[in-house]
């Protein structure tokens, strides 16, 4: 265990506190979908840093490559069901999605 | 200059969280994506620098300044004034909680010492065929999802049509 692991590790630790935090007291849609960006960077880095302090770097980075395809995917999928969203409701305020409320 | 950038990443993390303006968001956002291009670039992940750096600080952002250039006019939502008061109390125990903790939790992880034989290529062909597969598989979900979400509407086309034909009659 090494120090840069530690170090890289709590910067982990700090983003996915910062993403969570965004994505619990935000009301913004396009916040949100940034919480959720930041969670994935801090994952990304969780990965490569692991990777790197136990010298499985190859395996560490095609991981982070398969988060990053499938974090654009997401992104893009919910990017595009926001500006439908935003068409009917016109707004893009989360509070005001209560068509399926019961 | 490895602790730089881990704050430059943190930093830039958190603008882009607390900022009002979407568009300066979205601009921080990038620039945490730079910073962490350069941390992955530090510590010899190449490949995955590159990807972090030209996907997500490109791509994405201009995914992202698209859909609030389409949301412009609709995208003042008001947040909390609270989070002025909130954020730093919580970071500060985040970051408190973190110094105090993470050095245990990492020490009874097992030291299980690895070392990797080959090039990147042949890990990820070869060891990772099925997550490629899988990647092949969530961009294809994506694009339709995407295909789906903008078809145009089948009814309003269909009357937009008719009323256009009656006009020419």
């Amino acid at each position: 265990m090494n120090n840069l692991w530690i170090l890289n590790m709590g910067a982990v630790a700090l983003l996915i506190g910062i993403g969570l935090y965004c994505l619990l007291t935000m009301r913004n849609t396009v916040k949100l979908l940034i919480g959720i960006e930041v969670i994935s960077k801090g994952v990304t880095l969780a990965l490569v840093a692991s990777g790197y302090a136990r010298n499985n770097l190859m395996v560490a980075q095609s991981l982070a490559i398969t988060v990053i395809v499938v974090d654009v995917a997401v992104i893009a999928t919910a990017l595009a069901l926001i500006i439908n969203i935003n068409r009917h409701t016109k707004s893009l305020d989360v509070g005001k999605l209560t068509r399926l409320k019961g | 200059m490895h602790l730089f950038l881990l704050i430059g990443l943190v930093a830039f993390s958190i603008l882009a969280v607390l900022s009002r303006d979407l568009l300066k968001s979205a601009i921080s956002l990038a620039v945490a994506s730079i910073f962490l291009a350069l941390v992955l670039f530090l510590m010899n992940a190449v490949y995955a620098g590159v990807f972090e750096l030209s996907v997500v600080a490109g791509l994405i952002t201009v995914l992202f300044m698209t859909t609030i250039a389409l949301t412009r006019n609709d995208g003042d939502v008001a947040e909390s004034k609270r989070h002025r008061f909130i954020f730093p109390l919580f970071f500060l125990a985040l970051a408190l909680i973190d110094i105090l903790v993470m050095k245990k939790l990492l020490g009874q992880i097992p030291a299980i010492q690895s070392s990797e034989t080959g090039t990147f290529s042949q890990v990820l062909w070869n060891q990772r065929t099925f997550d490629l597969v899988g990647q092949v598989g969530a961009i294809f979900a994506g694009v339709l999802a995407v295909l789906a979400l903008f078809r145009p509407d089948g009814e309003k086309a269909h009357k937009k049509n008719a009323s256009e034909g009656d006009r020419h009659e």
